[in-house]
């Protein structure tokens, strides 16, 4: 049983890194591609400044890359086990990676013979390696500002010169420059015009800006390589092979810890589904022994056709027509319209009471039951159905088994054949329909909690794909692939639990 | 797909039977088909008719709104001094290829299956499938080939040549053509299939629809009437109208007109402006938040709804029989390497692939059948997978093998019809649940833009500012629910026709 189980954990490996690929490959490719929020924040600034801040972000977040490297590098940080030198951790709990190498000056082969060669780095300044760091940090990102701003420059003069010798298919429809085009139709810059002086003096400007960033670079390196901050994880061959805790990274659009956002969402979601499952469980399996006892009456026929009904019926539906009949003000007003607690339930206490006055509250156990009573309601009802038929099924299956018989022969009483015998023998298909109802479940609960407007994953899910924000959509498919996989192992090891018969050795 | 009747009556019986009689086929009566049969279970459950009669009656809606909902009038009379200048047909006007063309298919469609001749029925359904294929096929590319051609950032060689007159009638032929020469190429390779004749007709028709109707998009009759206000030049006594049924399509909006409850009258709605109007029709369903037709838009989402159930699920069903064949029928590493793209699929929750694909890729009807089609395949690949593990190693699977057909032979004429039963019981739930799906996103506002649809109507009941509104929560709300439960019933009736074994549920 342990290998079995420790062979379906590694399984799920392959499995996650296909979800995660998938998820992560839909949401770069298609337009806006990641991080488009991101690059919307500049929207009013002007252009030098709308660069410098796209930059910061491209830098920070690693946009500039291709997809597929981005996608490696998230597996990197997310992998348990790391190649290599291990991360630092900042008082703050950010990880510090040593700079990304600088990218060389734009189209540098147009305007000059070579690259100028880098001075060497700038001495440090502290002693100290955490205030050198720091120092060195603020440094670089400084000189690197004003790299990208003289780039900035510099692009701007090239779609000048390009539209003055009427150079086709290099700007884009809204005049910016695209570089690569440029590169592919000219190979020199005509100095004898004035724009192609311009060109060139912003040219040698952003060159000498390279050197001086990558001046900064180096010294930064050299701060980094310092140690000013305790490295992540443990060491087990050091400088080659460490473990560290996954580092999920932060969340593009609220800029909080990813795992932060999925520990207080998780949990909300867990609660609607533990408690919609033994509703599910208590409700649809004795109809379905029901049923099966007094198979073609008129108690299986109705209850067969008001399950294929209920089956039918739209979540969406029955989340706006409870919302609208059950909650709003306008007709009954008997539930909260949205929200898990009441506005002041940070004020309540635990269980319901009385307070000093002699006015009952219901404390913020009973608001919170109150809160989940309709958003339950609507997730429970489509499992009765499924559950319901396949309880009814395996019970039928079992009447016509020859030991059925032989009970009957031997005496014993029908409800002791139903409940001992058929019932225990029937419950194997029912614990398997757990591994079918409980993704179909997870992804209703995504639905639930948007119309009741509920904190969970559902919510988190959604904000994430809207704003394309690259961690939390990742951690996300992660984390419901990683509880649905698991939710299927656990069906199987249950169905080894309630069948001796089944082994998986 | 219901085989030729039985031909040959019943003699009724001689005195005594000879066994020469009995040889020449006394008392024989001919065995139907497997799926007549299985039709004729069907046909006996009330549930499933009254399941069958509701998805008939959404196809016919379908096929039929834009004659019965639309806000342009049939007969438009241009008055001058008090005397008819002109007749037009604003609406004649404003019809698309595809509202002229699914009648078209829906009449020979009938005719083709009704007339009597000697074709079994089972094949002219064939035909009439393949038509229905050809014909989709051409005004989806017509479709995609006209918004590329109108998208904002074309260059100018591609404007120029949009505005030629020529346009349409030279593109919608080499479409239709080429579609032509497919479905030739193919009727010649499978004996089969229909004669060259069919691929052609379809073609040519199409042709002279597009053509006709502008299926490229491109205005056709100046000058073009989108603004509606044929009431306010009735009003000021300029036009006289003749109008259909409900007077209102699904797109006319006004914001004046915004959540007016069922029964509510044009004149009442528009309060001290109601003199500028003639005529004062009534909203039966009500209006939504931007002021459109409910029951119109009721009507027209009709298409939608039927659309994405029959595509999706023929695309689902299309990659995961092929993927699902491969794996069942060479097992091992082929079998290992793609049940582990079929164990993706699964642990992630389908709505959950659904609402990123949705929220990230354009927003438009074909788009919308893709993404379903292309992530609820998995269930039809598992069936197959199954069927085909059983099958591989009985004995006309390695006869075939032995005699060298080819795979594509072996896979898909010889196995495939023993073992599409359960994949094509399966169908109707899926379709159930691709209805269910498109529903959701439309709801979460992830669904087609600019086309009338249940799940967006829905979504419009929570209204603005927290204020329910009821009529846009029941009407939408029942229609998908109707329909849903119309596939479920169905497909419950087919599936205890033809395997009463098999009894796994889906969700």
């Amino acid at each position: 049983m342990g290998t079995y189980i420790l062979r379906r954990l590694i399984l799920m490996i392959p499995t996650l890194i296909g979800i995660t690929f998938l998820i992560f490959m839909l949401v770069a490719l298609s337009p806006g591609g990641i991080g488009a929020s991101l690059r919307m924040g500049g929207g009013q600034m002007e252009a030098t400044n709308r660069a410098l801040f796209e930059a910061y972000l491209e830098d920070r977040y690693g946009l500039d890359d291709p997809a597929v490297v981005q996608y490696v590098r998230w597996l990197g940080r997310i992998s348990p086990i790391k190649i290599g030198r291990r991360d630092m951790v900042s008082p703050r709990g950010e990880r510090l990676r040593p700079p990304k190498p600088l990218k060389e000056p734009l189209l540098w082969r147009l305007y000059a013979k070579e690259l100028p060669t880098v001075p060497p780095p700038e001495p440090g300044v502290h002693d100290d390696p955490v205030r050198e760091y720091r120092a060195a940090t603020n440094n670089y990102a400084q000189k690197r500002a004003a790299f990208i701003a003289t780039r900035t420059q510099l692009e701007e003069a090239f779609a000048a010169y390009a539209r003055q010798k009427e150079i086709r298919g290099v700007l884009t429809p809204g005049g910016k420059l695209k570089p690569d085009a440029l590169a592919r139709r000219i190979d020199t810059i005509d100095t004898s015009l004035p724009i192609g002086q311009t060109v060139a003096e912003r040219g040698a400007a952003h060159l000498a800006a390279w050197a001086a960033a990558s001046a900064a670079r180096e010294r930064l390196r050299i701060a980094f390589n310092a140690k000013p901050f305790p490295e992540a994880g443990l060491a087990i061959i050091p400088g080659v092979l460490s473990v560290a805790w996954p580092d999920f990274g932060v969340s593009f659009s609220r800029n909080v810890p990813v795992l932060d956002l999925i520990g207080r969402a998780l949990p909300v979601t867990l609660l609607l589904n533990l408690i919609a499952f033994p509703i599910i469980y208590l409700v649809a399996v004795p109809s379905g022994m029901l049923a099966a006892t007094r198979q073609g009456s008129l108690i299986d026929t109705l209850s067969g056709s008001l399950y294929v009904a209920l089956w039918s019926v739209p979540t969406v539906w029955a989340g706006v027509l409870a919302i609208g009949f059950l909650a709003s003000k306008q007709y009954l007003g008997l539930f909260p319209v949205v929200g898990l607690h009441d506005t002041h339930a940070a004020t309540f206490t635990f269980l319901p009471g009385t307070d000093e006055s002699g006015v009952w509250h219901r404390g913020y156990l009973l608001d919170t039951l109150w809160h989940l009573c309709l958003p339950v309601a609507c997730l429970v009802y489509t499992g009765f159905a499924v559950l319901s038929k396949q309880t009814r099924a395996a019970m039928l299956d079992n009447f016509n088994a020859d030991y059925v018989r032989t009970a009957k022969a031997k005496g014993v009483a029908g409800k002791d054949i139903v409940l001992r015998h058929v019932f225990r023998n029937s419950l194997l298909p029912v614990i398997t329909m757990f591994a079918t109802i409980f993704p179909a479940m997870l992804a209703g609960s995504v639905v639930i909690e948007k119309i009741f407007t509920i904190p969970g994953m559902g919510n988190l899910i959604l904000d994430g794909i809207h704003l394309r924000d690259r961690e939390l959509v990742l951690a996300n498919a992660l984390m419901i692939g990683t509880v649905n996989l698991l939710a299927l192992l656990l069906a199987d090891i249950l169905y080894a639990v309630a069948d001796p018969r089944i082994t998986y050795d | 797909m219901a085989q030729a009747g039985n031909t040959q009556p019943v003699r009724t019986a001689p005195e005594s039977i000879s066994g020469v009689a009995l040889m020449q086929g006394y008392g024989v009566r001919e065995a139907k088909g497997f799926w007549a049969d299985a039709w004729s279970q069907v046909l006996a459950r009330p549930r499933a008719v009254a399941g069958l009669i509701w998805i008939g009656i959404v196809l016919f809606f379908a096929i039929t709104a834009p004659f019965i909902a639309s806000g342009h009038p049939l007969l438009l009379d241009h008055i001058k001094d008090g005397a008819i200048v002109r007749t037009t047909s604003p609406l004649w006007q404003h019809l698309t290829a595809t509202d002229i063309l699914l009648p078209i298919a829906a009449v020979a469609g009938l005719a083709w299956l009704a007339w009597p001749m000697a074709m079994p029925h089972s094949r002219r359904l064939t035909v009439f499938l393949l038509a229905l294929l050809q014909g989709g096929l051409i005004i989806v590319t017509c479709n995609i080939v006209g918004a590329e051609f109108r998208y904002p950032h074309v260059p100018d060689w591609m404007r120029s040549l949009q505005q030629r007159s020529g346009f349409i009638p030279v593109t919608a032929g080499i479409i239709a053509g080429v579609y032509a020469l497919i479905f030739i190429a193919a009727s010649a390779f499978d004996r089969r299939a229909p004669r060259i004749a069919v691929p052609v007709l379809v073609s040519l028709t199409c042709w002279a629809v597009i053509t006709g109707f502008g299926g490229l998009g491109v205005n056709r009759w100046d000058p073009p009437l989108h603004t509606f206000n044929y009431r306010q030049a009735e009003a000021r006594g300029e036009v006289r109208a003749v109008y259909t049924l409900i007077p209102f399509s699904p797109n006319q909006r006004s914001t004046q007109l915004d959540l007016l409850p069922p029964g509510m009258t044009l004149k009442k709605g528009l309060g001290e402006d109601a003199d500028t109007v003639a005529g004062d029709p009534t909203f039966f369903l009500g209006t939504d938040s931007l002021g459109q037709d409910v029951l119109s838009q009721m009507l027209h989402a009709c298409r939608l709804s039927i659309s994405i159930g029959l595509v999706s699920t023929g695309i689902a069903v299309c990659i995961g029989v092929t993927i699902g064949a491969l794996m069942g029928y060479f097992g091992g590493w082929v079998d290992l390497v793609l049940f582990r793209v079929v164990e993706v699929f699964m642990a992630i929750p389908v709505l959950f692939l659904l609402i990123v694909a949705a929220a990230v890729l354009p927003r438009n009807t074909y788009v919308m059948m893709a993404i379903i089609g292309c992530v609820t395949w998995t269930g039809a690949a598992r069936f197959i997978r199954a069927e085909f593990l059983k099958l591989r190693g009985q004995d006309f699977v390695q006869s075939a093998k032995a005699v060298g057909l080819p795979l594509r032979s072996i896979l898909f004429r010889h196995m495939l019809p023993n073992g599409v039963t359960p994949v094509l019981v399966d169908a109707s739930f899926a379709i159930a649940a691709a209805i269910l799906a498109e529903a959701t996103l439309s709801f979460l506002g992830l669904g087609p833009v600019d086309q009338a649809s249940w799940g967006r109507l829905l979504s419009d009941a929570q209204g603005h500012t927290g204020y329910f509104v009821w009529w846009l929560a029941i009407f939408p709300g029942l229609a998908i629910f109707l329909t849903v439960l119309s596939y479920n019933l169905v497909g419950e009736a087919l599936r205890d026709a033809i395997d009463p074994k098999l009894k796994k549920a889906r969700v």
